[in-house]
C-alpha cells in the first residue's frame, strides 16, 4: 500500500538522519580533541595545551583560544535555531532543534554547569526531541498531507523578531550587570544534589507531583478508549480510527 | 548536608496541612478510581471520597497556625492572604465537584480521574497563593496549567474539546516561556528570585531612598527592569485572562467540558490575582500608611490601569455580539478580569482588599451562572440564547436564579456584585488624581454596557415564548447550589461588613519581609 | 571584546528567544509551535546559568534551569498527547484548520 510505503520511508529517513547525526557528533568530538586537546579548562595555561587552536591562538594572540570554539558553538546554536524558525519543512525543523539543544548544552559546559549539560542532552535530546520526532512522523505522514508549513503572518513575525532582537540585545549588551571576580571552575554536582534535598526540597517534591499529574493527564488524553467508553458520540474519523491509533501505541 | 535547611523543612510541615491532605487525596483518588473501576454505581463512592478529601483539607486549613511565617527555606509563606485565597479555591473546587457529580459531560467511568486531577489543580492553586519565590510561582503555575490542559481536552470524542486543549497548551506554553525569560532578567538584576529579598534590592536599584547603585543609573538596566516586569506579567496575565493574553479564553471556555469551564473561570483566575497581589505588593512596593507605594521606576500601576481599561472594554464590547452562552460568559469573565485589575492598579490596601472581596463574590455569581448553563445544556442540549427562551415558564426557579446571577455580574444593587464594584471604585476614588478617576469612569461605562448583554439573556428567559412547554427538571444538588449562591449574593449585597473586615485583615497580614 | 563574557551569553539567549518567538508566531503546525516554545525555554535557561556563573554565584540559577528542563519535558509530553488526540479527531494538526471554535 502506497501509504504504508510512505510511512516506512519516513521512518527510514529519520533513522538515516539519526545515524548521520551520531556520526557527525562523533566526528565533532574527534575534531574537537585535535583542535583543543580535551575539555576547555580555564585553569590550564595555554602553553601547556596541545590542541591546534591553542597553538593558532598563541600565534596570533587573539583572546583565549577557547573563545573561538565558543563562537563556533554560538553559530551552531543560533544557526540551528534559525533553521527551526525558518525551515519550511517540519522535519528539517525538528532536526535543526537537535543542533540548538546541543549548542545550548555546550554553553552550559562553558558556564561551569556540566551536570546541567548532561541533563540537557539526556532530557531534551533523549526525551523531548524524540517525542517531537514521533509526533512529526505520526501526524504528518499517516495522511497524505504536505509536510511543509508555509508561514502564517510572516510580516508580523518579522516585526516581532526584529523588535525582540533589538530590544533584548540592547538590554543584554548595554546593562552593566554585576560581575563576580572570576572563580576557578569546580565540580558542584554533589552540591546540587544536596541542595535539591535540603534547600529546594519543596520545589523538588512539587515537581514530582507535577510529573505524576502530567503523566496521568497525558494518558487520559491519549490512551485508547475503554470498551465501556465506546458508546460516546462518534468522532468524525471513527472509520479510520483503528488504523490511525495503531502506531500511536508505539509511543508509549 | 545542610542540617539547618532540613530542620526548617521539618518545622514547616506543621503549616503545610492543607497541601499535604490534597497530595494524599490526589494519590488516593487515583487508587480508588482503579479499585472501583467496575463498580456499577461508582459515582457515589467517588464523590463521597472527593468530599472527604475536600472536607479534610478544609479542616486542616481551619486549624493551621495563623501567624505569618516563611516556610521551606523561604520557598512559600503562610499568611492571612494565602489562607483567604485557599478558602476561595477550596470553595471553587467543592462547587465544581458538585456540578460534575451530576453532569453528563464527564462520563462516570472517568469521574475518578477528573476528581483526582481537579485536586491536583487545587494543590497548584494553593501553592500559587503562598509562593514567595519566583521558582515556586513558576512551578505551581505550571502545575495548574498542565493539569488544566488535560482537563480542557477531557472529552476526547468531542473534537472541540481537544481543540480547546491544543489552543490552551500553545498559549500557556508561550506565556510561561515569556514569564520565565522575565524571571531570568530579574534574577540577573538582583541575584535572587525570593520576592521578599527582592524588595530592598529593588528599592536600592531605583534609588528611591538613600542608596544609589551604578547598576540602577544605567538606562539599559532600567529597560531590563521594564522588560522583566512586563514579561512576568505575561505569564500571570495569561492565568488572569487579561488582554492582550486573553485570546485563549473564549475558545477554551467554549470547548472545555462546561463544569471545568466554570472552574477555569474562577479558580485559576483568582490564583493569577493571588500571584499578582504578592508579586507587586511584596517585591515592588513599600507600605506607607494605606498605600502600596511603587518603589520602582517602572510605572506598573499605570500599566495595570491601562490593561484594566483595555481588558474590560474589549471583553464587554465583544460579549455584545455573542449568542453562545459559554462564549458570552467567557467574554464576561475577561471583562471581570479588567474590573479586578482596577483594584490592583489602585495599589492601596483598599484596592487589594477590593480584589479579594470581589473574587469571593465573583465565585458565587460566576459559578452559579455556569451551573445554570451546564444544567440547561444537559436538559435541552444547547448552549445558545435561543435555548433559554421562555425558561421562566419551564423552570421558574432556575430562571430566577440565573437572572440574579446575571444582574449581580452587572453590579446591580442590592446584589453582591454591587458591593464588589463599589469597593473597587471606592479604592480608585480614594487614591484620587486624574487618571484614577478616568479609570473609574471607564469602569462605570463598561458596567453599563455589560447590562445590555446580560439583560438580553434575561429578556429571552422572561419575555420570549418558549419553544416547548415541557418542564425542565433539575437534580437536587443543583437546586441546592443555586439556592446557596443566591443566598450568598443577597447576604454579601446587604451586609458586607464581615467580608470587608476579613479581606482587610488578609491584605494587612501579607508577609512582606 | 573578543573575549567571551556574560554579555555574549545573554545576546545568544536574546537571539534564541527572538527566534523562538518568531517560530511561535509564524508556524501553523502545532508541533512547530511547540518547538518554538522549547527555544524560548532554552533561552531563559542560558540566562539563568550565565547570571549564576558571572554575577549571582551560588546554585540557584542551575537549580532553576533544572526545574525548567523537567517541566519542559512534561509540557512536551502533554502537548504532544493533545496534538495526537486532535490529529485522530481532525486528521490535521494545522492550528488554523482547527477552527470549529470561532465567533
Amino acid at each position: 500500500m502506497a501509504q504504508a510505503d510512505r510511512r516506512g520511508s519516513a521512518a527510514q529517513k529519520i533513522l538515516i538522519g539519526l545515524a548521520l547525526l551520531s556520526a557527525l557528533g562523533l566526528a565533532a568530538v574527534i575534531v574537537g580533541r585535535i583542535l583543543i586537546g580535551g575539555m576547555p579548562a580555564e585553569g590550564l595555561p595555554a602553553e601547556q595545551r596541545t590542541g591546534l587552536l591553542f597553538q593558532v591562538g598563541r600565534l596570533f594572540e587573539l583572546g583565549q583560544p577557547s573563545d573561538f570554539l565558543w563562537y563556533g558553538l554560538a553559530l551552531l546554536t543560533l544557526g540551528s535555531a534559525a533553521g527551526v524558525a525558518f525551515s519550511r519543512n517540519i522535519i528539517y525543523s525538528a532536526f535543526s532543534l537537535l543542533g540548538a539543544f546541543l549548542g545550548v548544552a555546550a554553553m552550559y559546559v562553558y558556564l561551569g554547569a556540566p551536570f546541567l549539560a548532561v541533563t540537557q542532552v539526556l532530557i531534551y535530546i533523549g526525551g523531548v526531541l524524540v517525542l517531537i520526532l514521533f509526533a512529526v512522523m505520526l501526524t504528518s505522514h499517516i495522511r497524505d498531507v504536505k509536510v511543509t508549513n508555509s508561514a502564517l503572518g510572516l510580516g508580523p513575525g518579522a516585526v516581532v523578531l526584529l523588535a525582540c532582537l533589538g530590544l533584548l540585545t540592547v538590554v543584554a549588551g548595554g546593562t552593566p550587570w554585576k560581575q563576580l571576580p572570576a572563580a576557578p571552575l569546580t565540580d558542584r554536582t554533589a552540591d546540587i544534589g544536596t541542595a535539591f534535598l535540603s534547600t529546594y526540597l519543596l520545589p523538588f517534591e512539587i515537581a514530582s507531583v507535577i510529573l505524576l499529574a502530567t503523566l496521568i493527564g497525558a494518558i487520559v488524553i491519549a490512551r485508547k478508549d475503554d470498551p465501556a467508553d465506546a458508546g460516546g458520540p462518534p468522532s468524525p474519523a471513527d472509520g479510520q480510527r483503528t488504523r490511525a491509533e495503531a502506531p500511536s501505541q508505539e509511543t508509549r | 548536608m545542610n542540617p539547618l535547611a532540613n530542620a526548617q523543612n521539618l518545622a514547616s510541615l506543621a503549616y503545610f496541612g492543607p497541601e499535604t491532605v490534597l497530595t494524599v487525596g490526589v494519590l488516593s483518588l487515583f487508587v480508588l478510581d482503579l479499585v472501583w473501576k467496575r463498580h456499577p454505581k461508582r459515582v457515589v463512592p467517588l464523590t463521597a471520597a472527593m468530599a472527604v478529601v475536600l472536607l479534610a483539607s478544609a479542616v486542616a486549613l481551619a486549624i493551621s497556625p495563623l501567624q505569618p511565617v516563611a516556610l521551606f527555606n523561604r520557598m512559600i509563606v503562610s499568611d492571612g492572604l494565602g489562607t483567604f485565597f485557599k478558602w476561595i479555591f477550596l470553595a471553587t473546587a467543592a462547587y465544581t465537584a458538585g456540578i460534575v457529580a451530576h453532569s453528563d459531560e464527564i462520563p462516570s467511568e472517568r469521574l475518578g480521574e477528573f476528581y483526582a486531577l481537579l485536586l491536583a489543580i487545587l494543590l497548584g492553586m494553593d501553592l500559587m497563593a503562598v509562593s514567595s519565590d519566583l521558582l515556586m510561582v513558576y512551578l505551581s503555575l505550571e502545575l495548574v496549567s498542565m493539569v488544566s490542559y488535560a482537563l480542557a481536552g477531557f472529552r476526547k470524542h468531542d473534537s472541540r474539546s481537544t481543540e480547546a486543549a491544543l489552543k490552551y497548551v500553545i498559549y500557556g506554553g508561550v506565556a510561561s516561556g515569556i514569564m520565565l525569560f522575565g524571571i531570568s532578567y530579574l534574577y540577573g538584576l538582583f541575584g535572587t528570585t525570593d520576592l521578599m529579598l527582592l524588595a530592598p534590592k529593588v528599592r536600592a536599584f531605583s534609588g528611591g531612598l538613600f542608596l544609589q547603585t551604578t547598576l540602577g543609573q544605567s538606562p539599559a538596566a532600567q529597560l531590563a527592569m521594564v522588560v522583566a516586569v512586563v514579561f512576568v506579567l505575561a505569564g500571570v496575565g495569561f492565568k488572569m485572562a487579561v488582554a492582550p493574553w486573553h485570546m485563549w479564553c473564549p475558545d477554551v471556555y467554549e470547548g472545555a467540558p462546561t463544569p471545568f469551564t466554570a472552574f477555569l473561570s474562577v479558580g485559576p483566575k483568582a490564583a493569577g490575582f493571588a500571584v499578582a497581589v504578592r508579586f507587586f505588593g511584596v517585591a515592588f512596593t513599600e507600605l506607607r500608611g494605606d498605600a502600596f507605594v511603587n518603589t520602582t521606576t517602572v510605572p506598573w500601576p499605570a500599566i495595570l490601569g491601562i490593561l484594566a481599561a483595555v481588558t474590560m472594554t474589549l471583553g464587554n464590547l465583544t460579549a455584545l455580539g455573542q449568542t453562545n452562552l459559554k462564549r458570552l460568559l467567557a467574554y464576561s469573565s475577561i471583562a471581570h478580569a479588567g474590573y479586578l485589575l482596577m483594584g490592583l492598579a489602585a495599589a492601596s490596601v483598599l484596592g487589594f482588599q477590593a480584589v479579594l472581596a470581589y473574587l469571593a463574590i465573583y465565585l458565587f455569581m460566576n459559578l452559579g451562572a455556569f451551573l445554570v448553563v451546564t444544567a440547561i445544556a444537559q436538559r435541552t442540549g444547547g448552549e445558545t440564547i435561543a435555548e433559554y427562551r421562555g425558561l421562566i415558564k419551564r423552570a421558574p426557579f432556575t430562571a430566577i436564579a440565573f437572572t440574579i446571577f446575571l444582574f449581580s455580574l452587572t453590579g446591580l444593587p442590592p446584589l453582591a456584585g454591587f458591593t464588589g464594584k463599589y469597593l473597587l471604585f471606592a479604592a480608585l476614588l480614594e487614591r484620587g488624581g486624574g487618571w484614577y478617576v478616568a479609570l473609574a469612569v471607564v469602569g462605570a461605562i463598561n458596567s453599563a454596557i455589560s447590562l445590555y448583554y446580560y439583560a438580553r439573556v434575561v429578556k429571552a428567559m422572561v419575555l420570549d415564548k418558549p419553544v416547548t412547554e415541557a418542564k425542565v427538571a433539575m437534580p437536587g444538588t443543583y437546586g441546592f447550589l443555586m439556592l446557596g449562591s443566591v443566598a450568598a449574593l443577597f447576604l454579601f449585597g446587604l451586609y458586607w461588613t464581615p467580608l470587608y473586615t476579613v479581606t482587610q485583615a488578609a491584605t494587612r497580614s501579607m508577609l512582606r519581609q | 571584546m573578543l573575549h567571551v563574557g556574560l554579555a555574549h551569553f545573554l545576546v545568544v539567549a536574546a537571539a534564541l528567544f527572538s527566534l523562538g518567538a518568531f517560530c511561535v508566531i509564524t508556524r501553523k503546525n502545532a508541533v512547530g509551535i511547540l518547538m518554538g516554545i522549547e527555544l524560548i525555554l532554552n533561552a531563559a535557561n542560558i540566562n539563568f546559568v550565565a547570571f549564576e556563573h558571572y554575577s549571582a554565584g551560588g546554585l540557584h540559577g542551575q537549580v532553576f534551569a533544572l526545574f525548567v528542563i523537567v517541566l519542559a519535558a512534561a509540557e512536551a509530553a502533554i502537548g504532544l498527547a493533545i496534538v495526537l488526540a486532535l490529529f485522530h479527531a481532525l486528521r490535521s494538526i494545522d492550528v488554523t484548520r482547527a477552527a470549529e471554535l470561532k465567533e
